[in-house]
């Protein structure tokens, strides 16, 4: 009887032991948590480089889409011999340098979709704070180019940070046209919505939106994107920014819903 | 005092214990700005550790004690209606195995959460504030499911015929209905720290969230229905397992006999489970990913691509060990001979299986190791680590492992019917024909779009499934009336059989550890993804090495827990064996006929 239960107690701490062990032959990756750059002494382009790589190959998740198969674009290496993405990134949009280029397609990538790849990535502010998102920036610029984020643009954006939560308005500067085929330029609407000839079908289709919903539904839409997501875009639940009441008069706001609730 | 309020005791002391150890010290607290204590710290291995072996111990005995209720009320039905003794008193072995392993899930489940209030004090409170109700429910369920388990089985030889008996098997399926309730509303908790609505937001308070949508949120079903599997699959290899034990410790020829058959049975539950887990998982992953492409990428390509070339591992020595038991099983079977020949192409097709399997593909990758393999995928790996090789490697594992089954099912039958001979042309070609469609889709997946490419895989999925109910249903009308080509030796088989069985429970069992891992951790440091943040020093998900030590250890503590209720079992099991061939009961067929079907 002691010599079965024994032959049984080595069987399986053997097995175990053989599991345990497969486990710690193959490549150890742990998910780190973010860490949060300290700006404390003197903010040199190489500290910011250094501190984006960090980010880039390990708590942001970057790589588990850019640089391996064709789910992103590959920002390691030169896509159609434009070079690497320090390179080319100033030449995505007319009117963005490569700094406010990567920063935009970081934090509202919805709009800066490249052509033949699927919207699938999320705006980084869900896992970085902002000055990690300009290391990673000063990294990408690194990648080709030169980097041109300095201490200013963290400092700055500090100081915008601090200026909203003294005031209670959002960082980000509020337009005063009331056209609402301006605002929704200046939003960056069209990046996902459909409007007539304008814009992308990522999101659900403007052109005829006041025949399928009621005004309230739209400002609520607008307000609160995530409460209700129209049958068939579930996928890309939660990639609509949901500040939009802070980036907007409520005159604007009416005028948005009134405009839209005219679609038919 | 008995041994089970012994055990109760004991547990007790130590939850205490450790309740006054990790709260005594105020330097191991974490305060958060309100003054609300974030986190406490549990001594030695952390506050992580500690409320991760205490989670994954009692998810164990839990899927244990719901896995073997499903399977008891089918053998005691298949006992009834088949007018077999032998199922009713292995369908009361099962649950005479669950009363101790219940009070091992209760006492688990109070650490937990005793752990989890003293050592995520503030997320506790978050959640007890949107789930309060369904708590109160669960626990409601709790005293139903206690009650009516200990009505079942004491009730067992009171209600033992006629209407009494019926009476007795509702009992069985009430247990269920608890059972799946309980499991259905704690399910409801972890998806929600996975898959929180759309609408929640850190910003949104435990009171505005919709009890509902939170509760039935995007993963919950898909968790449900691949846990209902699961636990019957966990069960199943528990069960024989205890089978395994008592079969090498057997006195005598009749006690082996009688074991070997458990074994068998537990065996064909597991693995018959297990041949449809693999679809339940897949839903479960598309809903991740319909939820949060980041998400389902972080889970599949992400820093845990690497756990699923272990999974494949893991499932391949399953498919392994479980068809070289039945392979095995055949030696004791008149007429399995016949098919001795085919098992070394199955092994062939198995094998292959598992080595493409368990290729990978998309790795997370330095820059050098990059430069080193030439690009972003190996030459070879990419071709075989890619979605249409494994899908076409594990359809064709799960129809090679259906055929073994198939065949051991046929070994000792000789059908009657006149139309045995079509029968068995038709099964084959169905087999054949599931084959080549799975080859067919495979190939052309290399062809198409990625998005094309995962549509295939469904095709792939029904025609196995629908070969498999075509011919087990032919079986079935072709096998009436058939007539034995010979007696079935139970307990003549040998030991190492057994052994596999073993081999096969600690393999699940690590499975469910690592199963358990990767569905907690690709939540990464968020408590509540994208809502509650998890801030504390244990905030980063580990490597698969430091996991597969803490797996190891909570297969361990679990293991030798349920050897100790396996012991319990025997104590009352030596008597019963004694009684039985003093008064003669095998004869009557209380005790497995040796050399009986």
């Amino acid at each position: 009887m002691f010599a079965t239960n024994l032959k049984i107690a080595i069987v399986v701490v053997l097995t175990l032991a053989a599991y345990t062990l497969l486990a710690n032959m193959i490549p150890q990756i742990e998910s780190e948590v973010p860490e949060e750059f300290n700006l404390s002494g003197e903010i040199t382009a190489e500290r910011l480089v250094a501190a984006g790589e960090r980010i880039y190959n390990g708590a942001g998740g970057c790589t588990v889409c850019h640089g391996l198969g064709t789910r992103a674009p590959n920002l390691l290496r030169s896509e159609g011999n434009l070079g690497r993405i320090g390179a080319r990134c100033d030449r995505r949009e007319s009117g963005l340098d490569c700094k406010e280029y990567l920063f935009r397609s970081l934090t509202e990538p919805a709009g800066y979709v490249v052509e033949g790849y699927n919207p699938i990535m999320p705006d980084v502010r869900r896992i970085l704070s902002e000055d990690q998102v300009w290391t990673l920036v000063a990294f990408l610029e690194s990648l080709g180019g030169e980097v041109t984020v300095t201490a200013d643009d963290l400092t700055r954006w500090d100081a915008g940070e601090q200026e909203e939560a003294a005031t209670g308005t959002s960082g980000v500067s509020l337009s005063s046209t009331s056209d609402p085929l301006e605002l929704m330029t200046e939003l960056g609407c069209f990046a996902c919505h459909q409007l007539g000839d304008l814009g992308n079908a990522i999101g659900p289709p403007l052109t005829d939106v006041g025949a399928r919903r009621e005004a309230e539904y739209i400002r609520e839409s607008i307000l609160r994107p995530r409460a209700d997501i129209s049958s068939g875009y579930e996928t890309f639940a939660g990639m609509m920014p949901a500040d939009f009441g802070d980036r907007v008069t409520a005159a604007q706001l009416e005028a948005l819903v009134e405009f839209l609730a005219a679609q038919r | 005092m008995n041994a089970r309020g012994l055990i109760r005791t004991a547990c007790l002391a130590l939850v205490v214990a450790l309740l006054l150890t990790a709260g005594a010290d105020p330097a191991w607290a974490q305060a958060g700005a309100d003054g609300i204590r974030e986190y406490g710290n549990f001594p030695v291995v952390g506050s992580r550790v500690a409320v991760w072996v205490a989670a994954q111990v009692h998810l164990m005995f839990a899927a244990f004690v719901l896995g073997v209720p499903m399977f008891a009320v089918v053998t005691e039905a298949i006992g009834i209606f088949g007018k077999d003794e032998r199922y009713d008193r292995l369908s009361k072995e099962f649950t005479r195995l669950l009363l101790v392993a219940y009070s091992a899930t209760a006492l688990w489940g109070a650490t937990l959460t005793f752990l989890l209030i003293t050592l995520y004090p503030r997320f506790t409170i978050y959640l007890t504030a949107i789930f309060d109700v369904s708590i109160w429910f669960y626990v409601a369920l709790f005293f139903f499911e206690s009650a009516t388990l200990y009505i079942y089985y004491y009730g067992w030889e009171r209600w033992k015929k006629g209407g009494a008996k019926l009476f007795h098997w509702s009992l069985g399926i009430l247990l269920n209905v608890w059972g799946t309730a309980v499991l259905f509303i704690a399910n409801s908790w972890l998806s929600y720290m996975m898959s929180p609505p759309a609408e929640v937001t850190p910003d949104t308070a435990p009171a505005q969230v919709q009890f509902w949508s939170a509760f039935a949120n995007a993963t919950w079903m898909p968790i449900n229905i691949h846990r209902l599997i699961a636990n019957v699959v966990f069960g199943g290899a528990i069960v024989s397992a205890y089978a395994a034990f008592r079969f090498l410790s057997a006195r005598d020829q009749e006690e082996r006999a009688h074991y070997d058959w458990m074994g068998y049975v537990g065996n064909f539950i597991a693995i018959g489970a297990l041949i449809v887990l693999p679809f339940a998982g897949y839903w479960l992953g598309r809903e991740i990913y319909e939820y949060n492409q980041a998400m389902g990428i972080t889970m599949m390509g992400g820093f845990m691509s690497w756990l699923w070339i272990i999974q494949a591992f893991l499932i391949g020595v399953l498919f392994l060990a479980g068809n070289y038991y039945l392979w095995v099983g055949m030696g004791r079977i008149p007429g399995a001979e016949r098919f001795t020949p085919y098992t070394k192409w199955m092994l062939l097709v198995l094998i292959a299986g598992v080595i493409v399997w368990a290729t990978p593909h998309t790795m997370i990758a330095s820059r050098e190791e990059l430069a080193a393999m030439g690009g972003t995928h190996h030459p070879f790996l990419g071709v075989l680590g890619v979605m249409s090789a494994k899908n076409t490697a594990v359809n064709l594992m799960i129809l090679t492992t259906f055929l073994s089954f198939m065949l051991y099912r046929r070994a000792n039958k000789r059908p009657v019917v006149s139309w045995v001979k079509q029968g068995t042309i038709v099964q084959g070609m169905a087999l054949g024909l599931a084959a080549a469609v799975v080859v067919f889709y495979g190939i052309y997946g290399y062809f198409v779009t990625a998005i094309v490419r995962i549509g295939f895989s469904v095709y792939q999925v029904l025609t196995v499934l629908a070969a498999m109910i075509l011919v087990v249903v032919l079986d079935i009308l072709m096998l009436r009336g058939a007539k034995a080509r010979g007696a079935i030796r139970w307990g003549e088989m040998p030991a190492r059989s057994q052994y596999v069985l073993i081999v096969l429970a600690v393999t699940f069992t690590w499975l469910m550890g690592l199963m358990g891992f990767a569905r907690s951790g690709i939540r990464q440091h968020w408590h509540v993804w994208e809502v509650m943040r998890d801030t504390s020093q244990w905030a980063a998900t580990p490597a698969l090495g430091y996991a597969g030590i803490i797996i190891s250890a909570c297969v361990l503590i679990f293991l030798a827990i349920v050897s100790f209720v396996f012991w319990i079992g025997g104590l009352v099991e030596k008597p019963v064996f004694a009684t039985a061939r003093s008064s003669g009961e095998s004869d009557s067929g209380l005790l497995p006929q040796v050399g009986g079907d």
